[in-house]
């Protein structure tokens, strides 16, 4: 309680929207400028964690209820999101690999089939 | 099947054997056995028509195929008839069965001794053929096509409807073509055998045309039944069918002109007659079977087989037609250099003989004369084989001179041969010429009678000179072949004769000897009889074969008119000939003795003029009518210039004329339509070029242009993509919360 009386040390829902914002951005500026393909893999991690902090903080500080219970449907999606993220980093390393083995590097600038 | 009919279908039949296997595993035969197999077919034909002449001297029963009643056969008894149906074609107005082009198999007495004749004759041939193409190297070859030849000849005797007869009739000619072009690598033979060919095929187009009118009125019925149909034509009257259709005189005429006109061609009658000297090109076995023996003779077969149906008028061209040749040919015979030439000219001139007989209804004498010429001039034509043979192929008779001593079993055989066409009494050929002579003479005296022209009397009186021109000019041949001092010393002294050349010359004298004794004439009389016993069974008005003279049908038929038509023509030709030709008889024996000298005379001349080899001929051509003459009848009365002149400068005048039409009209009118469409394609060309192709390729040139620009920011860097992508949402999401504020 005393923390959540203090107001330079209690932490809400802003200090966790900041702290997603700043993994988001830290996330996508890694996408942006990173050459090495498992690093956009890292800022893509960071991105989706962005946004499971969003989505278990929301759920924590909506109070939802259903029937006197707390409905945990934040958390749950958080959930699914690490799984989801889970299948698709096992993806992209696998086309990381295959990548590799075409052009051995995975230096994504070397990269430019998908050129119109 | 009555036995006979059997065994000359089985001695029909063994030459196409012989055709089938020498056409498939001749080369592989080779030089004699190729020879030996066709040799030993064709004896087999002969050994068959023998037997069938003795079955037939016997007689029998047989089942009438049509109305399948029992009829007797055998000499002097009744003919075999075997129509068999063919082709159905639409309906005629026949009574035998009608709308049917029918094949089948006739035999009479005729029909025997013509099969006798041929199958011996053609395996003499045979036999001397071993011999005499044995260094060709196309040997097996010509054994072939002699197959095939005699096949089609014994198909053409055996037949018994005018279509059968057509059919082997132009087999026959197609086979005449092969072998006259046997030498094929020589141009005149080539030349010769398309000559032959082609005139054969001006007769035959009259022979279609006469079978059109026939077919027409009666349909393609068996001989017999075309005889019982149309046999008083010679009456010279129009005759109203079974159906009720009237065939007209006229009609009548030409179709037998017609059908003649076949005849005309196959026995090398004038106008027509222009072949058969050029067919001596052929290897000489072929001369003296097909183009002395057998096939020209067809001609006058084919005339005795329609007889009974020709009128008066028709026979009287038949004769006129006869005449001519007969005069003609001797005459060109006589100047003539080349040995096969001589005999060519010899052969037109009796064939001559034969069509005349024919015109004037000596039957039997026509028919009499085919037989023992084909004998002697068989033995003529193969004895001049055997001195060709002996002199390496020269023919020319200036070339020859004294082969008596070198081959003289040739010399010999060939002397009898002439003695016979001459007409020397007691051998084959008196009898035969005598007898047309005599009715020659019969019918010029019932002309007379009957207050006809005089000029009937040159049907006598020609022939009757021919006849002395005949013995002159074969006693030339001999002479200046086998009498004299050698005017070739070179080509004397290698002269040589074998076996195997001469004992077929030697069976042949026998028959030109004795073949005009009892059998032959008894034959034919006995074939008219046959025909009388089979037709008066549905028509007893037909007199057939001995029928009258044409002068008499047509005298009787005239004054019959009116009256009551049946009973005066019957009576008045028939009988009236008759009496004639009885009344003729001291003349005839005149005329008789007057032939002997005749005969004597020619030869005596032939000999005293030629017995120095050419010296006095010589003489004579250098004053200067008879050179002239001379010179005239050499170049074969310039028949060949006249009809290179008329009728090949009208063809190669108007072929040059539609040349010219083909090369500037048709050719033109071909180039000014391709001009047009090249100049149209070309137009169509630039429009496709600029327009549809400017259309397809604005709208590449548009894609490409608008592809250009799209993919320009498709750079393949990922990175990029995901920075367009950060600015897009956040200019997205700036704008959108600018619209939102804004409101």
């Amino acid at each position: 309680m005393i923390l959540s009386q203090s107001t330079f040390l209690t932490i809400g829902l802003q200090h966790y929207l900041m702290l997603a914002a700043f993994m988001f951005v830290c996330g996508l500026l890694t996408m942006m400028v990173k050459r090495n393909a498992i690093g956009i893999l890292m800022g893509v991690e960071l991105v989706l964690n962005a946004a499971n902090v969003n989505l278990v903080a929301f759920n924590k500080f909506s109070y939802a209820t259903s029937g006197g219970q707390p409905l945990l449907t934040g958390q749950i999606f958080a959930i699914f999101v690490i799984v989801l993220a889970a299948a698709e980093a096992s993806v992209a390393l696998a086309i990381f690999l295959n990548y590799y083995n075409n052009f051995s590097t995975i230096d994504v600038e070397r990269a430019r089939s998908l050129k119109g | 099947m009555p036995l006979p009919a059997l065994l000359l279908i089985l001695a029909t039949l063994l030459p196409l054997v012989s055709f089938v296997i020498l056409m498939f595993m001749g080369k592989r035969m080779g030089n004699p056995l190729a020879g030996y197999v066709g040799t030993s077919m064709i004896g087999g034909s002969f050994i068959c028509s023998i037997l069938a002449m003795i079955f037939w001297l016997g007689g029998g029963k047989y089942q009438d195929g049509i109305h399948g009643r029992l009829l007797d056969y055998g000499a002097g008894i009744g003919p075999i008839n075997l129509p068999m149906r063919w082709v159905p074609v639409g309906s005629g107005i026949a009574q035998d069965h009608p709308g049917y082009l029918d094949v089948g198999v006739f035999v009479d007495s005729l029909t025997i001794l013509m099969f006798a004749m041929i199958t011996l004759v053609a395996t003499l041939v045979h036999v001397f053929s071993i011999a005499y193409m044995h260094e060709d190297k196309r040997f097996p070859r010509f054994f072939t096509y002699l197959g095939l030849f005699c096949f089609s000849m014994l198909g053409l005797v055996i037949g018994g409807t005018a279509l059968h007869l057509f059919i082997f009739w132009e087999l026959v000619g197609l086979c005449s073509y092969l072998l006259i072009g046997f030498w094929y690598e020589k141009k005149s033979a080539s030349n010769a055998a398309i000559k032959a060919f082609v005139t054969n095929r001006v007769g035959d187009f009259g022979f279609l045309i006469g079978f059109g009118i026939l077919f027409y009125h009666v349909g393609n019925v068996s001989l017999p039944n075309l005889w019982a149909l149309l046999g008083s034509a010679g009456n010279g009257h129009p005759i109203t069918l079974p159906g009720g259709v009237v065939f007209s005189t006229t009609m009548l005429t030409v179709m037998g002109i017609g059908l003649f006109f076949g005849a005309v061609g196959k026995s090398a009658q004038f106008p027509l007659h222009v072949w058969l000297p050029d067919a001596m090109e052929g290897p000489t076995p072929v001369s003296a079977l097909i183009h002395a023996a057998t096939m020209v003779a067809a001609g006058v077969y084919l005339v005795g087989r329609i007889f009974p149906i020709l009128t008066p008028d028709a026979r009287l061209f038949i004769a006129i037609i006869g005449l001519v040749t007969l005069t003609m040919a001797a005459l060109i015979a006589v100047a003539q250099s080349d040995i096969k030439k001589v005999l060519a000219f010899s052969t037109l001139s009796q064939l001559g003989y034969m069509i005349m007989a024919m015109g004037i209804g000596s039957w039997v004498g026509a028919l009499f004369h085919l037989i023992t010429h084909a004998f002697f001039k068989a033995l003529l034509f193969l004895g001049s084989g055997s001195v060709i043979h002996a002199a390496h192929h020269e023919q020319e008779m200036p070339q020859y001179g004294g082969l008596l001593r070198k081959i003289p079993v040739t010399g010999i055989t060939f002397g009898i041969a002439v003695l016979a066409i001459a007409g020397t009494p007691l051998m084959s050929g008196f009898f035969s010429k005598d007898l047309i002579l005599h009715h020659a003479a019969a019918f010029a005296t019932l002309a007379t009678e009957e207050g006809r022209s005089k000029y009937y009397w040159l049907f006598f009186i020609v022939p009757t000179i021919i006849a002395y021109v005949t013995a002159f000019y074969m006693t030339r041949c001999w002479m200046l072949t086998f009498w004299g001092k050698p005017r070739n010393q070179h080509l004397y002294d290698h002269a040589h004769e074998s076996p195997v050349l001469y004992v077929p010359l030697c069976v042949l004298a026998f028959f030109s000897i004795f073949g005009g004794y009892y059998v032959v004439p008894q034959f034919l009389k006995n074939s008219i009889i046959e025909a009388k016993s089979y037709v008066q069974r549905t028509d007893p008005q037909f007199s057939g074969f001995d029928q009258a003279w044409p002068i008499a049908a047509t005298e009787s038929g005239s004054a019959a008119e009116g009256t009551d038509e049946k009973k005066p023509v019957a009576h008045a030709h028939i009988s009236a000939s008759e009496e004639a030709f009885e009344k003729s008889e001291s003349h005839v024996a005149r005329f008789t003795s007057f032939l002997f000298y005749g005969f004597v005379g020619g030869i005596g001349s032939g000999f005293l003029l030629y017995r120095n080899g050419y010296s006095i001929a010589t003489k004579l051509h250098s004053t200067k009518p008879l050179g002239w003459i001379h010179t005239w009848l050499y170049r074969r009365m310039y028949f060949d210039e006249l009809y290179s002149a008329v009728f090949v400068a009208i063809v190669m005048g108007l072929s040059r004329f539609l040349a010219f039409f083909d090369k500037y009209v048709v050719d033109g009118i071909v180039n000014l339509a391709g001009w047009s469409v090249k100049g149209a394609s070309s137009f169509a060309g630039l429009t496709d070029k600029y327009v549809v192709d400017g259309a397809v390729n604005g709208m590449a040139t548009l894609s490409q242009g608008l592809g250009s620009i799209v993919r320009a920011p498709q750079t393949g860097r990922v990175r990029m993509y995901v920075t367009v992508l950060m600015v897009a949402v956040a200019l997205g999401l700036a704008g959108a919360i600018i619209v939102v504020l804004s409101h």
